[in-house]
């Protein structure tokens, strides 16, 4: 093996050489010096091998042939391998990146790099103090070195400012190094480590010096402002190297000098990680440059390092792990991003709208945002999950929420960001080359994000049964994205049918309440995927997603344990949002989706973290057993889960998601995607069923069900879009089945499956028919529409269905969920919310009446005249789906059973009693098969009597009419549509103003501005910033000798 | 399902009593509003003349299916709720299917007349069509209220939602009758059956000299014949229902019909004296004091 000695000694002897190069061509010493980086990480990469292979033992390297104290030490063990690796692999790809800037630049700027990489590699290696401080100061020169020759001002005042900075800092540290030589006779740290200093009277100064510059080397919030101008004015290529490069090395120097500190540190820097982490995070909320937002979450993600750091004593063994995982993905993250930015070439994130041109980066890009935030397969989800978990075994509670709420803050930024880049206009954006030497290394940070995220899952025990087939088979979609759709189309849905077929017949047998889900889930999704073969061209990029959420969905049911519950439930927010984001105008509909998302799911997994505190087991079962701050715990799991059922507070992300998304995506997202929620719910009910606090819980969830089926449906009412209007319906609805399950009883409970089966049929019926109406007359707005029934005749019978039995009108299959809930809410005695819960019931025929009214009554457009019935690959699914509510209207029982069956195993009274048809409740009656035919045949009767009656009546066009004495002038004059509901909105439109809207936008505004307020420290001075740094000395000195 | 015919039959006359009855009452209505109104009024069998008159009308226009569907639906719904509504009580041929559902049925079971109705005019096409069915579907919802919550109140009163089982423990003498026994779930059933009438002031719907009848404005003809034989039906069995809930039901014809009468000739009354509503003020109305007596109705239980 190649002693690590050589890595410095390659290095300088490159950079030395490369002097002799300086006439020569300049593509010979570009090679030349890559060849040398290539070398480095060679060396490092074989020893990580070796080390991870345990072919090799730690290894303590002396130079010069004298032991330490009396010559410098370098150590190479399993740690410094892996940062080594990282550092060089990163450098490597940063050198093929720059090829351009190190060729104009000349060999002055490739000896400059690679003295850094030098400095960076002796740092990690180095166990002697004063050598780290030479070779940290090598690295800031050269690093000072690198942002100048950019040869802007900006870069010039930055490049100024960093040295002035890191000045101080070295002379600070310089200075503790002397005192502590003058402590402990030794710059060994394996032998200053031994004395304690920090006990001895004086030493612990000279350790607080030495720690606090390397703390300061790190950026901390708010003493950075001098870092913050770097990242903005310096070349991207060297942001790049800042950000993942010299920080990993940063960060582990300050690991290395940490048991000099002794556990008095700990507490100090956690202190100080954790307000760097948010305030560096709130201050990048204001930001719309985006190497400057890049340098904030750079810095915000050090933050979150050093907290990690801090919070050692409670980690214990998983600290490295937890590092690691955030430290990797952040490293690869900010690099690709930087790089990304380098390609991009666009000062402010709005322009970064060029980006989706090339496909590939958007794709990339979003690999890495996604990985910041901490999704998964990528390792810092693992390494979040961990640390949450651990935190919450160790009662860090507090800790845990300003993690996740840091994390969030981060996340609003990002995805704001990643929205502009999807869909903000780019027309007038300029044109960016795009050149080989950029992309690759991009793509292979992103490459190795996937990768190194997988092994990381594989660590877990929980999470190594995750199944990752499915998602191999989304990359080979992926792959196959040149296809046109239809091939797509069906390659999807026989992968679905395959995975329905492997999976279903097991849920028959063994779990019917898992069974109704995965039903809904994937036949639900084959369903949808049919109407997608209307869709002409390619769709790039749909199909990947819709199978990531669909993939996440079957993971939430398969789910046997915590982490792949939220694995699933993660992986499904991700597809889910890219869907939703397809939409034209939905750009600030996803981002306010992913929000509710991801705060849902950061207190769900706060939830699931207080659940399984102290019970040695991540396995779903720990939710029956929580017995400390039951209350809490599951109000966090349950509001997280009422974030994916649109409950009145959480739901002002719906209308405008469901109603801007495509014709098929809509049917997706809410016939299908909000039983998730529901899922959950039900999952948590029944584990907490038993504890005494649910009690109280569910009272408060049954008037909030209630309440948003008032809301909701009072909102659809008001609605001109006609998809808007099925989105309020849609939370509408979920009112219902929220309000269904908080009741707690057998009959509740039915009600709720009811609903939620029925919910899922004809709310898929309605998407699909609207949005097949909608891809055929080019707009969402009903007044604008009108007497399409001779048209769409097809569409008119799918909707009149649809809305008979989303009304609940006996004899189809939505009064089976009125008579339930009447007869449930009369034997709960929820009197009052069951009144509320009807009077909703009731509105909704406002909104019913509207929607096909307005579209398919009425008057007959001009510009209509011409337009044809809805596509047949919108009907058949319609039908199929119209065919299965029927049978469920006719053969109630067939489904009411074996659902009974299921909740008699958690409410085992107060079910119905079944006589064949007939169903019976201590209080009522009802019979549907016999219903329907007696209404059946009495309609027929009644209908032949007419027909024979009117035999000889003569056709008229709809415009053929007398209206207030003449005959009218034009369809649009005539067609009663818009805000038909004037007056009963004068009464009761009060009820929906939008204050929960307000009320959000009040919360973002707050945040926004304190985040603008206290962004104005960053003057742009640098004796400004240099004051900054010297009172942020001398705070965080009292605080450490409190 | 054995088709017992003879039942078949007896629930066929009892339809043609309670038409019949209807229309009578029609007349009567009419008779009244000219009395007050210092008219002399129609004769008692106009509303017969009527009928025949527009079932035998030959020049007829249709605006498509739905709008040919409408009526059906409208007639449908009445009838149908005449299926589902015990009507003598200790009868077993006069309680029609009402085994079949109970309370529930017959309060869902009242829209599916009217959401065909409103389908079946709105393809014809006609703004005033339009017109009424937004303001008979805001009426409607609010309606319902006091209404669910008197029926919540009996329903737990009486421990079933059966109807027959409701009327069955009003039986022995006037002082088990609902009326009597929960007076404020009768109060505010009473004040919405105001609305669900549709005589003024809540008669915005049809709003004659307005709107010229609403909803029905394009029917003509045998569509008109078979919407007036649903009214005179639908008047009926409503009447019936709240007799059934809170005055004891009826153990015979006769007393059927003069509970009946005098229950929908309270509205009938009330709208003879009052001027009419706008429609956020009649929407708001039954969200005041109705509201209240239901809610005091619950309480109470």
């Amino acid at each position: 093996m190649v002693g690590p000695i050589y890595i410095i000694a390659i290095a300088l002897g490159t950079a030395f050489s490369l002097g002799f190069f300086k006439k020569a061509n300049s593509n010979f010493s570009f090679a030349f010096m890559l060849f040398a980086m290539a070398f480095m990480t060679f060396i490092s990469g074989q020893w990580l091998y070796a080390f991870l292979t345990q072919q090799q033992e730690t290894i303590q390297i002396f130079t010069a042939g004298f032991k330490p104290p009396f010559s410098i030490s370098l150590q190479m063990g399993l740690h410094e391998s892996v940062f080594l690796s990282l550092i060089n692999i990163i450098g490597l790809l940063a050198a093929i990146y720059l090829y351009d800037q190190l060729k104009e630049k000349g060999v002055q700027m490739m000896m400059i790099f690679v003295l850094l990489f030098m400095g960076l590699n002796v740092v990690i290696m180095t166990r002697d103090i004063f050598n780290l401080f030479v070779f940290l100061e090598i690295a800031s020169i050269a690093t000072a070195g690198l942002i100048i020759l950019d040869k802007s001002i900006n870069a010039t005042s930055a490049g100024f400012k960093y040295i002035i900075a890191t000045g101080i800092i070295s002379g600070i540290l310089l200075i503790g190094i002397i005192a502590i030589y003058y402590f402990a006779g030794s710059l060994f740290i394996n032998d200053i480590i031994k004395l304690n200093l920090i006990y001895v009277k004086g030493g612990a100064v000279a350790v607080f010096l030495v720690l606090i510059a390397i703390i300061l080397e790190l950026k901390p919030f708010p003493a950075n402002g001098w870092a913050l101008d770097v990242y903005e004015a310096a070349h991207p290529g060297i942001g790049a190297v800042i950000s993942a490069a010299s920080a990993s090395a940063g960060i582990f120097v300050l690991a290395k000098i940490l048991p000099i500190v002794g556990d008095s540190g700990y507490y100090i820097i956690g202190l100080i990680g954790i307000i760097t982490f948010l305030g560096s995070n709130l201050l990048g909320l204001k930001q719309d440059r985006a190497n400057r937002l890049l340098g904030y979450s750079s810095i915000g993600q050090i933050g979150l390092l050093l907290t990690i750091i801090g919070l050692t004593p409670y980690l214990g063994d998983k600290t490295l792990f937890i590092a690691f995982g955030v430290l990797i993905s952040h490293a690869l993250a900010k690099a690709g991003l930087f790089w990304l930015a380098g390609i991009v070439n666009s000062e402010y994130i709005k322009g970064w709208a060029a980006i989706r041109r090339k496909p590939l980066l958007l794709v990339l890009m979003g690999t890495f945002i996604f990985a910041l935030v901490g999704f998964p397969p990528f390792p810092s989800f693992f390494a979040k999950w961990e640390l949450i978990m651990q935190l919450a075994n160790n009662d860090k509670i507090i800790w845990l929420a300003l993690i996740l709420i840091g994390s969030f803050i981060e996340g609003i930024y990002l995805f704001r960001w990643f929205g502009y880049a999807i869909k903000e206009k780019n027309e007038d954006l300029p044109e960016f080359p795009i050149k080989l030497n950029k992309v690759i290394p991009v793509s292979i940070v992103a490459a190795g994000l996937y990768l190194i995220g997988y092994y990381t899952g594989l660590a877990i025990p929980e999470a190594a049964i995750i199944n990752y087939i499915p998602l191999i088979f989304i990359v080979i979609i992926f792959a196959l994205d040149f296809l046109p759709a239809y091939v797509k189309n069906s390659i999807s849905i026989l992968g679905l049918a395959y995975y329905s077929y492997t999976i279903i017949p097991a849920y028959f047998e063994n779990d019917m309440l898992r069974f109704i889900f995965v039903v809904i889930f994937l036949i639900g999704g084959i369903l949808t995927f049919i109407a997608g073969y209307a869709y002409k061209g390619k769709r790039r990029g749909f199909y990947p997603v819709a199978l990531i959420m669909y993939v996440g969905l079957v993971q939430i049911i398969q789910a046997e344990n915590l982490l792949q519950f939220f694995f699933g439930w993660e992986l499904m927010t991700a597809g889910s949002y890219f869907l939703i984001i397809r939409g034209k105008k939905s750009m600030a509909h996803a981002l306010s989706y992913m929000l509710f998302s991801m705060g849902g799911a950061y207190l769900i997994l706060a939830g699931f973290a207080l659940a399984q505190q102290g019970q040695m087991s991540l396995s779903l079962d720990v939710l029956n057993s929580i017995s400390n701050n039951a209350f809490i715990i599951i109000s966090l799991l349950m509001i997280g889960f009422l974030t994916k059922t649109a409950t009145l507070g959480l739901h002002i992300w719906l209308p405008g998601a469901h109603g801007e998304a495509e014709s098929d995506v809509s049917p997706m997202v809410s016939a299908i995607l909000l039983k998730a929620g529901v899922f959950g719910l039900i999952i948590l009910l029944i584990s907490t069923i038993k504890n005494i606090e649910t009690v109280s819980i569910v009272y408060i969830l049954g008037w909030l069900g209630a309440i948003t089926a008032l809301i909701g449906n009072l909102g659809a009412a008001f609605q001109e879009d006609a998809k808007r209007l099925l989105a309020y319906s849609s939370i509408g609805q979920l009112g219902y089945i929220v309000f269904g399950l908080a009741m707690m009883t057998h009959l509740g409970w039915l009600t709720a499956f009811t609903y939620t089966i029925n919910h899922f049929m004809y709310k898929a019926i309605l998407f699909l028919t609207i949005g097949a109406v909608v891809l055929r007359v080019g707009t969402h707005n009903m007044y604008e529409m009108g007497g399409l029934i001779k048209k769409m005749p097809f569409a008119f019978i799918a909707v009149l269905i649809g809305i008979i039995a989303l009304s609940g009108v006996p004899p189809l299959s939505g009064f089976t969920g009125k008579w339930l809930l009447y007869n449930a809410v009369i034997l709960k005695g929820w009197y009052f919310q069951g009144a509320i819960a009807f009077f909703a019931g009731i509105i909704a025929f406002l909104y019913l009446f509207k929607l096909i009214s307005s579209i398919f009554l009425g008057q007959l457009k001009d510009n209509h005249r011409n337009v044809k019935e809805i596509s047949i690959w919108f009907i058949i699914p319609i039908y199929i789906l119209i065919i299965g509510l029927m049978i469920f209207a006719a053969k109630p029982e067939l489904i009411l059973q074996p659902m009974g069956d299921i909740v008699a195993q958690y409410f085992p009274d107060g079910g119905l009693n079944w006589d064949g048809g007939l169903a019976t409740t201590p209080i009522g009656n009802w019979h549907g098969t016999h219903i329907m035919i007696i209404v059946g045949v009495m309609f027929m009767l009644l209908l032949t009597w007419l027909v024979v009656l009117s035999r000889k009546a003569q056709k008229v066009k709809q415009f053929n009419i007398v209206y207030s004495g003449e005959r009218p002038f034009t369809p649009e004059t005539t067609h009663i549509s818009y805000n038909i509901f004037a007056g009963y909105n004068k009464a009761l439109g009060f009820l929906v103003m939008p204050w929960i809207t307000n009320f959000w936008n009040f919360m973002s505004d707050i945040i926004h501005d304190t985040a603008g307020f206290v962004r104005r420290i960053y003057s742009g001075n640098g004796q400004t910033y240099l004051a900054h740094i010297i009172i942020y000395i001398v705070v965080v000195y009292f605080v450490f000798f409190n | 399902m054995n088709i017992d015919f003879n039942k078949l039959f007896f629930t066929f006359l009892g339809l043609m009593i309670v038409l019949n009855w209807g229309l009578l009452m029609s007349a009567l209505m009419r008779k009244i509003g000219a009395r007050v109104a210092k008219r002399y009024g129609i004769p008692w069998f106009q509303p017969w003349v009527d009928l025949v008159k527009n079932y035998a009308i030959r020049s007829q226009i249709t605006h498509g299916v739905m709008f040919y569907l409408g009526p059906v639906f409208r007639l449908s719904g009445g009838v149908g709720l005449f299926l589902f509504m015990p009507m003598v009580f200790g009868s077993d041929l006069w309680t029609n299917f009402s085994f079949k559902g109970d309370l529930i049925l017959i309060l869902y079971f009242q829209f599916f007349g009217m959401l065909g109705m409103a389908l079946g005019a709105g393809e014809g096409g006609q703004p005033h069509s339009f017109i009424g069915i937004s303001r008979g579907l805001s009426q409607f919802t609010t309606i319902e209220v006091p209404m669910t919550l008197a029926v919540i109140a009996i329903a737990v009163q009486y421990q079933t939602l059966s109807i027959s089982d409701i009327v069955a423990a009003q039986q022995g003498g006037i002082m088990n009758w609902t009326v009597f026994t929960n007076p404020f779930a009768t109060a505010a059933a009473m004040l919405s059956v105001l609305g669900a009438f549709g005589h003024s002031p809540f008669n915005l719907v049809k709003a004659p000299n307005e709107i010229p009848i609403g909803p029905p404005t394009e029917y003509h003809g045998t569509y008109l014949g078979v919407l007036r034989t649903n009214a005179a039906i639908l008047h009926v069995v409503e009447a019936v229902l709240f007799m059934n809930l809170f005055f004891g039901g009826a153990t015979t014809w006769i007393e059927l019909i003069v509970k009946s009468f005098l229950i929908y000739f309270w509205s009938v009354f009330v709208g003879m004296v009052f001027p009419r509503f706008r429609i956020e003020q009649s929407v708001a109305w039954f969200l005041k004091i109705p509201l209240i007596l239901g809610i005091i109705a619950i309480i109470l239980l």
